[in-house]
């Protein structure tokens, strides 16, 4: 495609004046950076060598570095005296690199300021802090944010060629695809460096004694005796706090949710919903504080000796209001993708509202409810902060604490989580890697519900 | 003669019938109604008694200055509001070009490629069961995982950069699957519209659909800020929990729901622990809030109706 010539022959002045200016500038950036490298390799005690520092940067990697990026230079500012679009947008991409870093640096230190909190700020000085921070802002990005501004208005004026746009075109293609599998690669990273962690307590403990032993007792804690690394109260733990919680947790979700779906009033419905989903985003913490600040002290009214309050019945009161959303809006979408005819064929032949809701709508989104039921197990199996907080994380296998089997409840536990989250802080050697087959045991235990829960939503579909 | 009978009796039974499936039907109303005033009472129990406890404690000088630090629990949470900001912006930052990236190839890009070759088609798949899989991961593994990478492997220590690489893998999921259902939302006529102009097929995702799914990209970038400022237990291994200001992103630092959870399992000061937790769930209702606001402005645009 040839382009007409009359258009782009005819650059006002501005545009020549402005592009012609910029390339100069550029090119003699170039020029002093490569005389700032010739002066490097003449005096190599100029750049002091850090020993403590990440890498260990010499002068010749400094000077390396700084001939590379004179080189990018010299290559932008011959572009953009040739008009070239490639130019522009890697002089614009630089600028605003440029601009984003100092906002940034300026937000650190008016924030700094503002919050280092040795004594209260009074508020004058918190105002005169940000005014200065925004001074300093514009003093610094003014110039580039005029550049910015000028490239953006004389783009037209600039030019590319069908290959040059082909090629972005294709690297864009491949860059995205990057971009597409970065979650499968941080799934394999996850994997490979929990197991690669686990794998000297595999070797070593064995993994039988992991997920069948009954003592947990790290040797970094208790001097003398021999340490030993069983799992199994803590797979206990952890499976009893999920088994509450759906107890409590799922007849409630499935009856809001057919409240939600079949039942209520639409104003009813449209102030329910936003508070079930407000129970979703708030933090975990805030719930073991609940836990702790409120339904500790009441379960400790239930008049059992060594009844402290915390512990399994806590943990799943809490786990059981967590799930709540999860299970109910999954739920509540199953029961709404019951075809119509389903209800109305029912209502037709005289059965009552509930006998439809009961027979005919439930049974029909049974799938879809059971997924729901399992991702709320895989959401209650992952929790960690809230559990730590309220469940006592003793690490002896749950007991009764007296003749009745439910006071077992009463009884203070640790989940998988709790057990990495309490300890990995200051693990090392075999209990951190023990630590991280307990991390590799929930991983592989979470993936099975939610794979069995994805499956089940698949059949849905297809059926 | 008897079937006159009979048939007085099967009304008679039906009648009876009836009134009990609507006694049960009553009484099965009645059971859900129960339970969503259950689920709700729970959100305002929760909500209520944390706000009525902590907004008591909130003035000027718990805002303005740091934790005291120790045992004692004393002092205000200013570092922490700050490491929450910075947090929130870094993860972002590192999650939203990828994920959103990740978005545009699979709407746009991933149909016509897997066609084409079978490498592609094998990849895209990968990459969708890689989206599945990480957004069913509980935070404490992506905590061991930073901490396994990032802080030990990778020695980037207990830092912001390490909390905020962990965070920004937790996040992925949620920011790819809104922006590809804003990008789906586009009308394909849109897309025919700039092609046949000319433009190449990028021109076009940058100039014309990106745009317009904005507020729903906008959304899922607001869902996964409520996420960060919720989220503790990846903090709680990778960030370490000191309560200074942050100076550089390689320091360590204190996000306020690890300040919640460090008040009270450590100092038992529950007034305080109470007044954070108040501010997080402030901070929670107001994006909720703005994701209401954004989507329904979203909807306006749609479908052209106020």
């Amino acid at each position: 495609m040839e382009r007409s010539p009359s258009k782009h022959n005819k650059k006002p002045l501005y545009v020549g004046i402005i592009t012609k200016m910029l390339s100069v500038i550029l090119g003699l950036a170039a020029m002093a950076g490569l005389a700032f490298a010739v002066f490097l390799f003449m005096n190599p005690n100029f750049i002091e060598s850090s020993g403590d520092s990440l890498f260990q940067l010499t002068h010749l990697y400094y000077g390396i570095g700084v001939i590379i990026a004179s080189g990018l230079l010299a290559l932008v500012a011959k572009g953009i005296w040739q008009y070239k679009n490639w130019a522009r947008t890697i002089l614009l991409i630089g600028l605003l690199v440029f601009i984003i870093y100092y906002f940034i640096v300026i937000v650190f230190t008016v924030s700094s300021y503002i919050f280092a909190g040795e004594s209260l700020v009074p508020v004058v000085s918190i105002c005169k802090a940000l005014g200065q921070g925004l001074l300093f802002f514009l003093e610094y990005t003014f110039l580039p944010g005029l550049l910015v501004f000028a490239l953006m208005k004389i783009n037209q004026y600039y030019e590319e060629s069908p290959q040059q746009r082909d090629f972005i075109d294709n690297a864009v293609r491949y860059l995205l695809l990057g971009t597409a599998l970065s979650c499968i690669i941080i799934v394999f990273l996850i994997f490979l460096f929990t197991m690669t962690e686990a794998w000297s307590s595999i070797e070593e403990i064995g993994m039988d004694t992991m997920l069948l032993g009954t003592i947990w007792r790290p040797g970094s804690i208790i001097g003398t005796e021999e340490a030993q690394f069983g799992l199994l109260p803590m797979i206990v733990g952890s499976i009893l706090s999920t088994f509450g919680a759906v107890v409590i947790g799922v007849p409630l979700s499935i009856g809001t949710a057919i409240f939600l779906a079949e039942v209520a009033p639409r104003a009813v419905r449209e102030t329910i919903r936003p508070a079930v989903e407000l129970l979703a985003g708030i933090p975990s913490v805030v719930y073991g504080l609940f836990g702790m600040v409120v339904l500790a002290p009441l379960i400790r009214h239930i008049d059992i000796p060594r009844n402290t309050g915390f512990g399994l019945l806590n943990a799943s009161i809490i786990l059981a209001v967590m799930i709540i959303p999860t299970v109910t809006n999954i739920a509540e979408d199953a029961i709404r993708a019951v075809p119509r005819e389903y209800k109305e064929g029912s209502m037709a032949l005289g059965g009552t509202h509930w006998q439809t809701i009961v027979r005919v709508i439930l049974p029909s989104a049974r799938s879809g409810i059971i997924a729901a039921v399992i991702l709320g197990i895989g959401r209650a199996l992952g929790e960690t902060m809230a559990m730590i907080m309220v469940i006592g994380n003793s690490i002896a296998m749950p007991k009764p604490l007296n003749n009745n089997p439910l006071t077992l409840f009463l009884n203070t536990a640790r989940t998988l989580t709790g057990n990495i989250a309490v300890e990995i802080n200051y693990a090392a050697g075999e209990h951190r890697s023990a630590l991280f087959f307990t991390g590799v045991l929930l991983f592989i235990m979470i993936m099975l519900v939610n794979s069995a829960a994805r499956f089940l939503m698949r059949s849905r579909q297809e059926s | 003669m008897t079937s006159e009978v009979e048939s007085i009796i099967s009304r008679a039974k039906n009648k009876r019938n009836l009134r009990r499936q609507n006694t049960i039907q009553v009484f099965g109303y009645i059971l859900v109604w129960v339970c969503g005033i259950l689920a709700v009472a729970a959100v305002f129990w929760i909500i209520g008694y944390v706000l009525s406890q902590g907004l008591q404690v909130i003035d000027l000088e718990f805002l303005t200055t740091r934790p005291a630090g120790g045992v004692s629990g004393e002092g205000g949470m200013s570092t922490t509001i700050v490491t929450t900001l910075y947090l929130v912006v870094l993860t972002i930052a590192i999650a939203t070009p990828l994920g959103v990236g990740a978005a545009i190839y699979l709407v746009e890009y991933a149909g016509d490629a897997s066609r084409e070759s079978k490498v592609v088609a094998f990849l895209v798949k990968a990459a969708r069961t890689g989206v599945e899989i990480l957004a069913g991961v509980p935070s404490i593994i992506f905590g061991l995982f930073g901490f396994a990478l990032f802080v030990s492997y990778l020695k980037l220590g207990f830092s912001l950069l390490s909390a905020s690489l962990s965070g920004a893998a937790l996040i992925l999921p949620t920011i790819i699957r809104t922006s590809e259902e804003a990008l789906i939302t586009v009308p394909l006529s849109y897309r025919e519209g700039s092609l046949s102009l000319g433009a190449t097929k990028w021109y076009t995702i940058f100039n014309v659909v990106l745009p317009t799914a904005m507020p729903g990209i906008v959304t899922g970038m607001v869902l996964s800020i409520g996420r960060i400022i919720a989220e503790t237990a990846i903090f709680w291994v990778t960030l370490g929990g000191s309560y200074h200001l942050p100076k550089s992103i390689m320091n360590s630092g204190r996000s306020m729901a690890l300040h919640v959870y460090m008040l009270a399992s450590e100092t038992r000061a529950f007034d305080k622990a109470m007044a954070t937790a108040s501010i997080l769930i402030i901070a929670i209702i107001f994006l909720n809030l703005t994701i209401n606001i954004v989507s329904r402005r979203l909807t306006t645009r749609v479908t052209g109706k106020k």
